[in-house]
C-alpha cells in the first residue's frame, strides 16, 4: 500500500515550519528553540519511517507529483518529488541522524546565546536536505543542492566572530561551487539534449537505460563527468576536499549532522540517482573508480598524522567517501549506498562522541587527552563501537559494507582492491591511535576534570551505537536482501573469502600497530616521527594541498585582478579623462557665459538640438 | 474589459509623482519631515497603481495592451507640393502603452522608487530641492517605459538625466560634481547618439501617407507603432527597392543603413546599460551619489539601457540584431568576468558593487545573444532581479554607511554582532546576488545560461567561471563586512531602525517571491515574447 508514500511531500514542511517559527520568534525564547526544532525533525522522521515501511513491505510503484515552475513556451521547467527504495531509505538515515543531533545540541549548545538561531539553521538544512532527497528531477536537485550548501555555509560560519570561522565557511561554499558550475552544466547538457527537455530520473534512466541511442556517447561521458564534478565538490573528492577539514571550525554536532552523515553524502546520492548515465560510459566509471579509490588512501595518509580530534574524523570521512565513490564506478550500487548507510551512523557517532569529549576537555588535540576512559564510560564505550565500526571489524556494521566493497574490488580491479586494502589498514591505525590516545594512558592536565556529559548528549550516542553495532546485518555475504531491495530484485551476490579474510587481517593489524604504539606504547610514537620528520610534515599539511591551491589559483587571480584594476583605472580611465577634458575645454570655448556644472549639461544640449537641426533641415536638400 | 480601459490609468501613473512635486513646493522650507511623507505617499500612488494594472494585465489573453494615443506636435513642411500631395507633416504623438516587456520594468520602477523614497532619510540638505528632483526622475522614469513615441521616449530619457545630474552633483559625497559632470557627459554623448538613430528612423521608416478624403498628407511619424509596422512591412516604404518602386525612394533604408543604425543604438544604449568599455561613468556615480540616489541609478537608470536595446534596437532590426549575436555573446561573457575579477579586488563596498552591476548586466547581454524565448526570459527577469537586489543592496550601504561613516572593507568588520539584523539581510542579499536557488538572481542566471547554451556552449561554459567567480567577491566582501572580530568603535551600533527595515524587508521579499515562484514574472513576459519577440526567432532559421 502506498498510503504514507504519497504524502511524502509533507515531510519536508516539518522542518520548513520549524525554521520559520524560530525566524519569527528570534532569539529571546531559547528553550522553545530547541523543542520546536527537535519536533520539527522528529515529526519528519516518524514521517520517513511509516513510507520506509511502505516501501518494504512491498510497495513497487514509484511514486511521483510535479508542477510547472516555469512554462516559457513550448519548454517547462518543473519542480516534483518522487519517492523510490533509494530516496525512502535516505529519508530515514537523514530525519534520524537529523533528530539526534537536535537532541544532542540541546545539551552542546545551552549556553550560546545564538541556540535558536542554531536550531533555525538546522531546520533549514534538514529541509534542504529532504528536499534534496526527495526531487523527483534534477532541475529541483540542484535547486535544493544549493540551499544544503549554504546552510552548511551559514553553520560553518556559525560561529562568525572567529576569522578562522569566517575563513572555511567561505572556503566551504567557494571549492563547492566550482563543482556546482559542473552539475549546472550538466543540467544545460541534459536540457538540450535530452528528449522533450526532460530533466526527471525517470526520464533520464530509461532514455540511458535502453540504450537508445539518443545521446552519443561522447556527450554521455561529457555529461556523466560534469555530474561527477559537482558530487565530487559536495562529497570532498581530490581534489576538491580541501574544504571539508577546514569546515570542522563549525559546531560539532552540525559536523556529524551535515559534514559526515548527510549532505557530504549527497554527492554519493547523486552519482546513484543518475547512475544510468554513468553505467553507460565506461570511461566515466573508471574516472569515478580512480578518483574515488585514490581519495580513500590520499585522506586516509592525512588522518594518520593530524592531531586535532575533529581533522582526524574530517579527513577519515573524505577518505570513507572515497570508499563509496569507489563502489559506485566499480559498478556497485548496492556497495556504494550501503556503506552511505552504514557511514551515516557511525561517523555521526563518532562526531557526537568527539563533541562529547570535546565538552568536557576544552581542547581538540588529542596529545593533550589521555585516560579519558574511566572518567566518560558513556562516551568511551560508544565511542569504541563506532571507531571498531569504522575499522571493519566484524560484526560491526562497517565491517559488511567494506567487505562487499572489497570484495566487488577483488573481482573487478586487483590495484584498486589493493588501494582499498591499504586504506582499510591506515583506517584501522588512524582510529587505533585516536581512541588509545584520548581514552587510555594517564590523565592529562586537560582531562583530569573531566566529567561525563548530561543525558541528552549520551543518549544520542547510545542509539547510534546500537546502529552501528546492528544496521550491517541487512546486508551480508549470505543474505542480499538489501541490494535486491535498492534495485528491484537484480541481486547482486559477492562474497569473495579472499577479500573477507584480507580486511578482517589489515584491520585487526592496524588496530594492533596502534595499541603497541600508542596504548601499550611499546613503540616510541615520538621515535616514529623522528626517522621520518619530512614525511610527518607531509602528511601533517595535507601533501601542501592549500599552499598548492593559493599557488595555483588564488595568487594568479588576485594578479590578473590587479592587472585588470590598474587596466581599469589608467587605460580605460585614462580615454574617459582625455574625451571628458576635450569636451570640457570645448565647452569653455563655446559657452563662456555660463559657469558651473551647467555649462556641461547646456553643451549637451547644444549639441543634440544641432543635430536635430542638421538632421531636419538636411533631410531637405535630399532627392 | 476591466474599469481600468476607461481611464486614462498610464496617464495617471506617469504623472502622479509630478502632482506629489506641486505639493511638495508649496510645503515650507524648512518642513522635511512634512516632505519625506509628502514624498513617500506621492511615489505609493504609482505603485499602487502599477500593481494594479500588473494583476489585471495578467489575466487578459494574448497580451493586449494599455494604450493611450493623442497626437501632440504636428509639424508642417511647407515642401512645395507636387503630384496632389497636399502637405508635409511631422508627427509627434502623446503616445503610452505597457505590454509584456515594460509592465514588469514599470512595475519595478515604481517599486524601487517608493523604497528609495524611504531611503532618503539620510538625506541631510535642501530637502524641497532633492525631492522636486526625485520625483521629476521618477516621472522621467516612469515615461521611458510607458512612451510610445521617439520623441517622447527621448524627451523623458533627457528628463531622468537633468534630474540625475542634480541628484548627484548637489547630494552626492566628495568628489560629486566631478561624478554629476562625468554621468552627463557620456550619458549626453548617448544620447546624442540616440536622436541622430531617432531622427533618421522617423524620416525612413516613420514615413507614411494618409489620405483624408482629397487630402493627402505625407507624414513623418514619430509613433513607434507606426515604425514597428513599417519596419516589418515589406511593402511599406522604408523597404521598397528602386527596382520594386520603379524610381529613386528616399526613404529606403538599406542593409548598410540598417546594420549603422543598430550599432548607434547598440553603442547609445550600451553606455547606459554600460557595456564594456563604456563603464567607467557609472563607477563614479555608485561611489559618489546619496545612497538612495544609487538605488534608483543601479536599480532603474541601468535597465533604460537594455529596455532601449531591446524595444528599438532588436524590435525594429531583428536581421540586424541576429547577425550580431555572437558580438553581443562576447560583451556579455566580457562584462561578466570583468566586472567579477575586478569587484573581487576592489577595497570599497560600493566600488564592489558598482563592478558587480557591470557583471550581472553581463548575464543580460548573455540572454539577449540567446535569441530565443528561453534566453530572452532569462535576460529580463535578470533585468528585473538585479534591480531588486542592487536597490536593496544600496539600501543597506546608506544604512551602514550613516553609522559607521565609512564603506571602506578594510575599516568595517563583525557587523553581525552589534547589528543582527540588518547584517542577515546584507548576507541575503549577497546571496541573492551571487545566484542562490530561492532567491530571484538564480532564475534570471540559468535561463539565460539555459537559452544561451542551444547556440553556443563553449561560451556558457566559459559563463561558469563567472558563477564561481561571483560566489568569491560577494562573499569576500559581505563577510569582510558582518563576519569576523567586532572592532571596538563600532560596539555601541544600533540595528536597523523602522523606517529602514520596512524598505528592506519590502525588498527582500520580492526577491523571495521571484525566486520561489517566478512564473509569476515570466508568464507576463511570455505574452510579449510570443507576440512581439517571435520575428526575432524567426529569423534564426533563415540565417
Amino acid at each position: 500500500m502506498d498510503k504514507y508514500t504519497q504524502a511524502a511531500w509533507i515531510i519536508p514542511l516539518f522542518p520548513l515550519i520549524a525554521f520559520l517559527v524560530l525566524t519569527a520568534l528570534g532569539r529571546s525564547y531559547r528553550r522553545a528553540g530547541v523543542f520546536i526544532g527537535s519536533f520539527g525533525s522528529l515529526a519528519a522522521f516518524a514521517m520517513s519511517l511509516l513510507i520506509l515501511t511502505d516501501r518494504i513491505s512491498g510497495s513497487e510503484v514509484d511514486y511521483n507529483d510535479s508542477f510547472d515552475w516555469i512554462a516559457i513556451g513550448d519548454y517547462t521547467l518543473r519542480i516534483g518529488f518522487e519517492v523510490t527504495n533509494l530516496t525512502a531509505l535516505m529519508l530515514v538515515v537523514v530525519t534520524l541522524v537529523s533528530f539526534l543531533v537536535n537532541v544532542y545540541s540541546a545539551g552542546y549548545m545551552k549556553d550560546d546565546e545564538r541556540i535558536t538561531v542554531f536550531y533555525g539553521y538546522v531546520a533549514l538544512f534538514t529541509f534542504s536536505m529532504l528536499g534534496l532527497v526527495l526531487s523527483d528531477n534534477l532541475l529541483s536537485f540542484y535547486i535544493f543542492w544549493e540551499l544544503v550548501g549554504v546552510c552548511s555555509f551559514l553553520l560553518i560560519g556559525f560561529w562568525f566572530t572567529l576569522p578562522k570561522a569566517r575563513a572555511a565557511a567561505k572556503k566551504a561554499f567557494i571549492v563547492t561551487r566550482i563543482g556546482d558550475a559542473g552539475l549546472l552544466l550538466a543540467i544545460l547538457l541534459l536540457f538540450w539534449y535530452m528528449p522533450d527537455h526532460a530533466l526527471d530520473f525517470t526520464t533520464i534512466q530509461s532514455v540511458f537505460d535502453g540504450q537508445s541511442g539518443a545521446i552519443t556517447n561522447g556527450i554521455t561521458t561529457l555529461i556523466a563527468l560534469l555530474i561527477f564534478l559537482g558530487a565530487m565538490g559536495k562529497s570532498g573528492q581530490f581534489p576538491l576536499h580541501v574544504w571539508l577539514p577546514d569546515a570542522m571550525e563549525g559546531p560539532t554536532p552540525i559536523s556529524a549532522l551535515i559534514h559526515a552523515a548527510t549532505m557530504v553524502a549527497a554527492g554519493v546520492f547523486l552519482v546513484a540517482r543518475t547512475y544510468d548515465i554513468f553505467q553507460d560510459s565506461a570511461a566515466a566509471m573508471e574516472t569515478i573508480a580512480y578518483i574515488g579509490g585514490f581519495t580513500a588512501i590520499f585522506a586516509a595518509t592525512i588522518a594518520l598524522a593530524q592531531n586535532d580530534i575533529k581533522r582526524i574524523l574530517a579527513y577519515s570521512t573524505v577518505s570513507q567517501l572515497g570508499y563509496m565513490m569507489m563502489a559506485l564506478g566499480l559498478g556497485s550500487l548496492t556497495g556504494g549506498i550501503f556503506h552511505l548507510f552504514t557511514h551515516a551512523f557511525f561517523k555521526a557517532l563518532l562526531f557526537l562522541g568527539a563533541g562529547s569529549i570535546i565538552h568536557a576537555v576544552h581542547t581538540q588535540n588529542i596529545n593533550e587527552m589521555g585516560g579519558l576512559g574511566s572518567k566518560m564510560k558513556v562516551t568511551a564505550w560508544t565511542f569504541a563501537i563506532g571507531a571498531l565500526a569504522l575499522a571493519g571489524i566484524p560484526p560491526l556494521s562497517g565491517f559488511w559494507s567494506k567487505d562487499l566493497i572489497l570484495s566487488i574490488a577483488w573481482e573487478m580491479n586487483p590495484l584498486l582492491f589493493v588501494v582499498g586494502l591499504a586504506t582499510a589498514f591506515c583506517t584501522a591505525l588512524y582510529m587505533s591511535r585516536l581512541f588509545f590516545l584520548v581514552f587510555t594512558g594517564k590523565p592529562s592536565s586537560a582531562s583530569s576534570g573531566a566529567k561525563e556529559s548530561s543525558a541528552l548528549m549520551t543518549v544520542p550516542l547510545i542509539v547510534l551505537a546500537a546502529l552501528a553495532l546492528a544496521a550491517g546485518f541487512i546486508e551480508t555475504p549470505w543474505n542480499g536482501w538489501f541490494g535486491g531491495w535498492l534495485n528491484d530484485g537484480a541481486e547482486e551476490a559477492h562474497d569473495s573469502a579472499v577479500a573477507i579474510v584480507a580486511s578482517i587481517a589489515v584491520g585487526l593489524l592496524g588496530i594492533y600497530i596502534g595499541w603497541l604504539v600508542y596504548g601499550k606504547r611499546s613503540v616510541s610514537s615520538s621515535a616514529l616521527r623522528e626517522s621520518t620528520p619530512w614525511l610527518v610534515k607531509v602528511l601533517e599539511r595535507g601533501y601542501y594541498m592549500d599552499e598548492l591551491y593559493a599557488a595555483v589559483i588564488v595568487r594568479p587571480l588576485k594578479l590578473i585582478g590587479s592587472a585588470l584594476t590598474a587596466f581599469d583605472i589608467y587605460v580605460i580611465g585614462g580615454i574617459v579623462r582625455l574625451t571628458g577634458a576635450a569636451v570640457s575645454t570645448a565647452g569653455k570655448t563655446a559657452a563662456r557665459l555660463q559657469n558651473g556644472q551647467v555649462q556641461t549639461y547646456g553643451l549637451a544640449a547644444v549639441i543634440g538640438f544641432v543635430i536635430l537641426v542638421v538632421a531636419i533641415v538636411g533631410r531637405r536638400f535630399l532627392p | 474589459m476591466s474599469i481600468l480601459s476607461d481611464i486614462p490609468i498610464l496617464s495617471f501613473i506617469l504623472l502622479s509623482p509630478l502632482l506629489g512635486l506641486l505639493v511638495i513646493l508649496l510645503l515650507p522650507k524648512q518642513r522635511s519631515g512634512w516632505m519625506k511623507t509628502a514624498a513617500v505617499i506621492t511615489t505609493l500612488v504609482p505603485l499602487i497603481l502599477s500593481l494594479w494594472l500588473y494583476t489585471d494585465f495578467d489575466k487578459q489573453q494574448g497580451g493586449a495592451s494599455f494604450e493611450e494615443q493623442h497626437t501632440w506636435v504636428e509639424v508642417p513642411l511647407n515642401k512645395e507640393s507636387q503630384n496632389g500631395v497636399s502637405e508635409f507633416l511631422f508627427q509627434f504623438q502623446y503616445e503610452l502603452g505597457v505590454d509584456g516587456l515594460s509592465l514588469p520594468l514599470l512595475l519595478l520602477t515604481a517599486l524601487v522608487s517608493a523604497m528609495a523614497a524611504l531611503a532618503a532619510v539620510h538625506v541631510k540638505k535642501r530637502w524641497k530641492a532633492f525631492f522636486s528632483w526625485f520625483l521629476l526622475l521618477e516621472t522621467g522614469m516612469l515615461g521611458v517605459f510607458l512612451a510610445r513615441d521617439l520623441f517622447l521616449f527621448f524627451i523623458f530619457f533627457e528628463i531622468t538625466l537633468i534630474a540625475m545630474y542634480f541628484l548627484i552633483g548637489i547630494w552626492g559625497y566628495f568628489k560629486r560634481e566631478r561624478a554629476a559632470n562625468q554621468f552627463l557627459i557620456y550619458n549626453g554623448i548617448g544620447s546624442a547618439i540616440m536622436l541622430i538613430a531617432f531622427v533618421i528612423l522617423v524620416n525612413t521608416a516613420g514615413f507614411r501617407i494618409d489620405q483624408v478624403g482629397e487630402q493627402v498628407n505625407f507624414i513623418y511619424s514619430g509613433s513607434y507603432t507606426d515604425i514597428f509596422r513599417n519596419m516589418a512591412d515589406p511593402t511599406a516604404w522604408v523597404n521598397m527597392s528602386p527596382e520594386q518602386l520603379g524610381s529613386i525612394n528616399p526613404f529606403l533604408m538599406t542593409d548598410a543603413m540598417q546594420r549603422a543604425l543598430f550599432i548607434m543604438l547598440l553603442v547609445a544604449f550600451g553606455i547606459k546599460l554600460p557595456i564594456f568599455p563604456f563603464h567607467t561613468w557609472m563607477l563614479k556615480v555608485h561611489t559618489e551619489a546619496t545612497p538612495s540616489i544609487v538605488m534608483i541609478h543601479s536599480g532603474i537608470l541601468l535597465k533604460m539601457g537594455a529596455y532601449g536595446l531591446l524595444r528599438f534596437g532588436f524590435l525594429l532590426f531583428p536581421g540586424q540584431a541576429r547577425s550580431f549575436a555572437s558580438l553581443l555573446a562576447v560583451l556579455g561573457l566580457v562584462n561578466l568576468l570583468y566586472g567579477a575579477i575586478l569587484a573581487f579586488r576592489q577595497r570599497e563596498f560600493k566600488l564592489v558593487l558598482a563592478y558587480s552591476s557591470i557583471s550581472h548586466m553581463g548575464i543580460v547581454l548573455l540572454g539577449f545573444a540567446a535569441f530565443n524565448e528561453i534566453g530572452m526570459q532569462g535576460a529580463v527577469f535578470q533585468l528585473i532581479s538585479h534591480g531588486l537586489i542592487s536597490a536593496l543592496l544600496f539600501l543597506i550601504v546608506g544604512s551602514i554607511y550613516e553609522r559607521t561613516g565609512t564603506t571602506e572593507l578594510n575599516e568595517l568588520g563583525g557587523l553581525a554582532r552589534s547589528m543582527p539584523f540588518l547584517s542577515g539581510v546584507l548576507l541575503a542579499a549577497g546571496l541573492a546576488s551571487l545566484g542562490l536557488p530561492g532567491l530571484s538572481g538564480f532564475v534570471g542566471e540559468f535561463l539565460s545560461l539555459l537559452g544561451l547554451f542551444e547556440s553556443m556552449r563553449w561560451l556558457v561554459a566559459a559563463a561558469a567561471l563567472g558563477i564561481v567567480l561571483t560566489a568569491v567577491y560577494v562573499l569576500r566582501a559581505v563577510l569582510k563586512i558582518t563576519y569576523g572580530p567586532l572592532p571596538e568603535r563600532f560596539g555601541a551600533l544600533r540595528d536597523a531602525r523602522l523606517v529602514e527595515a520596512v524598505p528592506m524587508i519590502v525588498l527582500l521579499a520580492f526577491i523571495l517571491l521571484l525566486g520561489c515562484y517566478p512564473s509569476i514574472l515570466t508568464d507576463t513576459v511570455q505574452l510579449s515574447v510570443e507576440g512581439l519577440l517571435k520575428p526575432i526567432f524567426a529569423t534564426r532559421a533563415g540565417g
